[in-house]
């Protein structure tokens, strides 16, 4: 049930009713080409999963009960600290030299280790020196992670996601000439400001909108796109000013032409920002986003095992047993229950016991290729052009160019060079000196002399991060949404093995990619468990 | 033996070599490990072969044949073709690989536990037989391989890895580079085929000299 928009604006009768009905104004919107891109965005706002309540635990006592945990991403760690808060015996095998899987920071010395280009990052040591690699932002309706972040004592700060003062850049617009965000969406506004203005004022109506709804609404026109008293859109100071303004009257910027904002695709993009995921207020952790892996490990990190690569699993009525490389040899491990977080493309990689329909739901799930990558700047030349934090766009395969809000003032940042989420591929499958010299060449069209404004690069492809191969987990093959089969195929991995093998992790979830989706998929799990122990006599 | 030119692997390893200081990377990290046994990430545990990630059985593979294509791939000769996608995403793997290093991970790999592959794939096996006495030729009657001819033994391995690499092979993806002698033999020899069914029926019946190695 769609809600009416219109419901809460009274009084509804007594005035005359103008001729146009909602739907036809809506339909001559779409008709001027206007709100094709609306429709659009809101469609996608369908996809933002309700804001709810942390979801939190009443676990009944362990008694003993053993935990095998396979990896130490962060659904792997929740398990952990709940089941240890509890008195279960747990241990995690995580097979590489970290925990956190996708929440990854890189500083100074950390190691990349990507299949056939292992980087050590030689960033200068210093604590605002860091790229997230992976998880970046805290959306503020995740109240399952910010629990996790109080309880954790992890320190938050804003992020800032969308920043009008950052830069617009398409070979196509201008001659490729870069416009900040500002005069980019205002102009666009007021462009599309004055399409709705006419299809409000020139169209006769044939019911619904009374005299006084009609006048709100074309002042909300009026002062989405600042167009005059005429209803034309003159150009705007929310573009910025050419000149003066505090001791000298201002100077507006001349206005950009509709024909030549028409020459990018990035407005779409630009005009839905701040809306859905990252409509929320954005958080991120003080000094790197693995800070709430720590706060995990704090809690549960004698019980981690690194370097320990689970080489096979076998899923028993009385529990499961895993074998696992370590130090050179095979060892075996025995649980009550086991939590698995490896990437699905990878269990399948292991020796098993898991019935054909399992593999055939574990194989069936396509893994992602998100890619990134980030440089240290000798100069944070972006805050002598007013850019603190914030993204800017490009349509080059760089895509994006994120500044930081850590250490601002001083000496030396470190900027996100390229994120591409879509097609990482295109970078994936260079050498590093050919990712390098691309984000360089990107970089520098909108930054000149960016080539010599930065140094250190490291790139993040995640398809070819050892024990990863991929983020993040891509269920529907149809861009419709999720079929019936994927569902009934998600639920079926959702669902315990035999009662005693859980996958759990993003890759378990309907809104992969993000940390709360890792952690309620924890929680699904351990309360499915909690049930299964509560009802069972043994 | 495999054939390489020692001046073209000296001088990609100062080609990598170069790119690595560019990129400010070190190559080691203090307390890092140094070996570049990373196989099973992808191939699986024991290197039985991932599908989802299109990674084919190493367990059972004979060293000579892991050897020559681990030197190809180093050296661009496989690995290098558009078409060929899995071999673009192995080749970076090999390309930093030194000598001592492959034959670190061929004795790795020869340790492991060899499990015959699970057939995925379904085809006409009387009609794959006929079109498989050509293979036999090289591969031989069990599919068990030579060295003597440069043939692989196919007999235990994914068939959708043979599927792959059969195709491969058809649309020159491999065995065209000019060095590549025995890729060159093998896409003669592919010939014989003339389409997705005659490759899935010669598959299907390799599945099945695959099924009596395991009785």
């Amino acid at each position: 049930m769609i809600r009416n928009p219109f419901c809460d604006l009274q009084p509804m009768k007594a005035e005359p009713a103008r001729p146009v009905s909602r739907r036809e104004f809506l339909h001559l919107l779409a008709a001027t080409g206007g709100a094709g891109a609306v429709v659009k965005a809101s469609a996608a706002l369908g996809l933002l999963p309700a804001s709810a309540e942390a979801s939190t635990l009443q676990l009944a006592p362990g008694n003993g009960r053993s935990a095998l945990i396979l990896g130490g991403g962060l659904s792997g760690l929740t398990v952990a600290h709940e089941l240890a808060k509890t008195g279960w015996d747990c241990t995690i095998l995580e097979a590489s030299q970290r925990c956190g899987g996708r929440i990854f920071t890189v500083r100074h010395g950390t190691l990349i280790d990507e299949l056939g280009n292992r980087q050590v990052c030689d960033f200068d040591d210093a604590p605002h020196l860091y790229f997230n690699a992976g998880a970046a932002r805290i959306p503020s309706t995740h109240r399952t992670l910010l629990n996790y972040c109080k309880e954790l004592e992890v320190e938050l700060e804003i992020f800032v996601n969308e920043n009008k003062s950052c830069w617009v850049q398409d070979d196509a617009m201008l001659g490729g000439r870069p416009v900040r965000n500002a005069e980019y969406t205002t102009h666009m506004r007021g462009f599309l400001a004055e399409l709705m203005a006419k299809a409000m004022t020139e169209t006769d109506m044939d019911e619904p909108f009374t005299d006084s709804e009609a006048e709100t609404l074309l002042g909300m026109i009026r002062s989405f796109g600042n167009l005059d008293e005429e209803h034309v859109y003159r150009g705007s100071f929310r573009a910025g000013h050419a000149s003066g303004g505090y001791l000298d009257d201002g100077v507006q910027k001349d206005i950009i032409a509709l024909r030549d904002l028409l020459k990018t695709r990035l407005g779409m993009g630009l005009l839905r920002a701040s809306e859905g995921e990252t409509g929320p207020i954005l958080l991120q952790a003080r000094g790197g986003m693995d800070r709430i892996v720590d706060g995990f490990l704090r809690q549960i990190g004698d019980r981690v095992r690194y370097r320990a690569m689970v080489a096979s699993i076998d899923v028993r009525d009385d529990g499961v047993e895993v074998a696992c490389d370590h130090d050179g040899s095979r060892r075996q491990f025995r649980a009550d229950y086991c939590f698995n977080c490896i990437p699905t493309h990878l269990v399948t990689g292991l020796d098993h016991n898991f019935p054909a329909d399992y593999v055939e739901a574990l194989g069936y799930v396509r893994r992602g290729a998100a890619y990134k990558a980030a440089f240290q700047a000798r100069e944070r030349f972006w805050e002598q052009q007013d850019i603190y934090g914030g993204i800017t766009w490009m349509t080059n395969p760089s895509r994006q160019i994120w500044y930081p809000i850590a250490g601002i003032h001083q000496r030396k940042g470190v900027i996100l060079g390229a994120y591409d989420y879509i097609n990482g591929m295109h970078h994936t499958s260079m050498t590093q000196q050919q990712r390098v010299e691309a984000h360089l060449a990107d970089g520098e069209k909108v930054h000149p002399g960016y080539r010599e404004l930065v140094e250190r690069p490291v790139t993040v492809a995640w398809h070819r991060m050892n024990h990863m191969l991929g983020c993040s987990a891509r269920w529907p093959r149809d861009s419709g949404g999720w079929s019936q089969a994927e569902q009934a195929r998600y639920r079926l991995l959702q669902a315990p093995l035999n009662g005693r093998h859980y996958m759990i992790g993003d890759q378990i979830s309907m809104h992969s990619a993000w940390m709360e989706s890792a952690l309620l998929s924890a929680h699904w799990a351990l309360n499915d468990l909690d049930l299964r122990l509560r009802n069972s006599p043994a | 033996m495999p054939i390489t030119c020692p001046f073209r692997r000296l001088f990609r390893i100062c080609l990598l070599a170069a790119a690595a200081s560019l990129a400010g990377s070190a190559m080691a990290a203090p307390g890092e490990r140094l070996d570049d046994r990373y196989c099973t990430t992808c191939h699986g545990a024991d290197g039985r072969g991932n599908e989802a990630v299109q990674a084919p059985k190493l367990a059972g593979m004979a060293s000579w044949y892991l050897r020559l294509q681990l030197e190809n791939y180093r050296a661009g000769i496989r690995g290098a073709h558009p078409g060929d996608i899995e071999g673009l995403a192995m080749q970076p793997m090999a390309a930093g690989l030194t000598d001592e290093s492959i034959e670190d991970i061929l004795d790795w790999i020869g340790g492991w536990k060899v499990i015959p592959a699970t057939p995925t794939i379904s085809g006409d096996v009387a009609a794959g037989a006929a079109l498989y006495r050509t293979c036999a030729t090289c591969h031989g009657a069990a599919a068990e391989g030579s060295e003597a001819l440069g043939a692989p033994a196919l007999a235990g391995q994914n068939d959708w890895y043979m599927v792959t690499q059969l195709e491969n092979f058809l649309a020159g993806a491999r065995g065209a580079h000019p060095e590549d002698i025995r890729g060159a033999q093998m896409r003669t020899m592919t010939a014989v085929l003339g389409g997705e069914q005659d490759i899935r029926d010669v598959v299907a019946y390799i599945n099945s000299l695959t099924a009596r190695m395991v009785e």
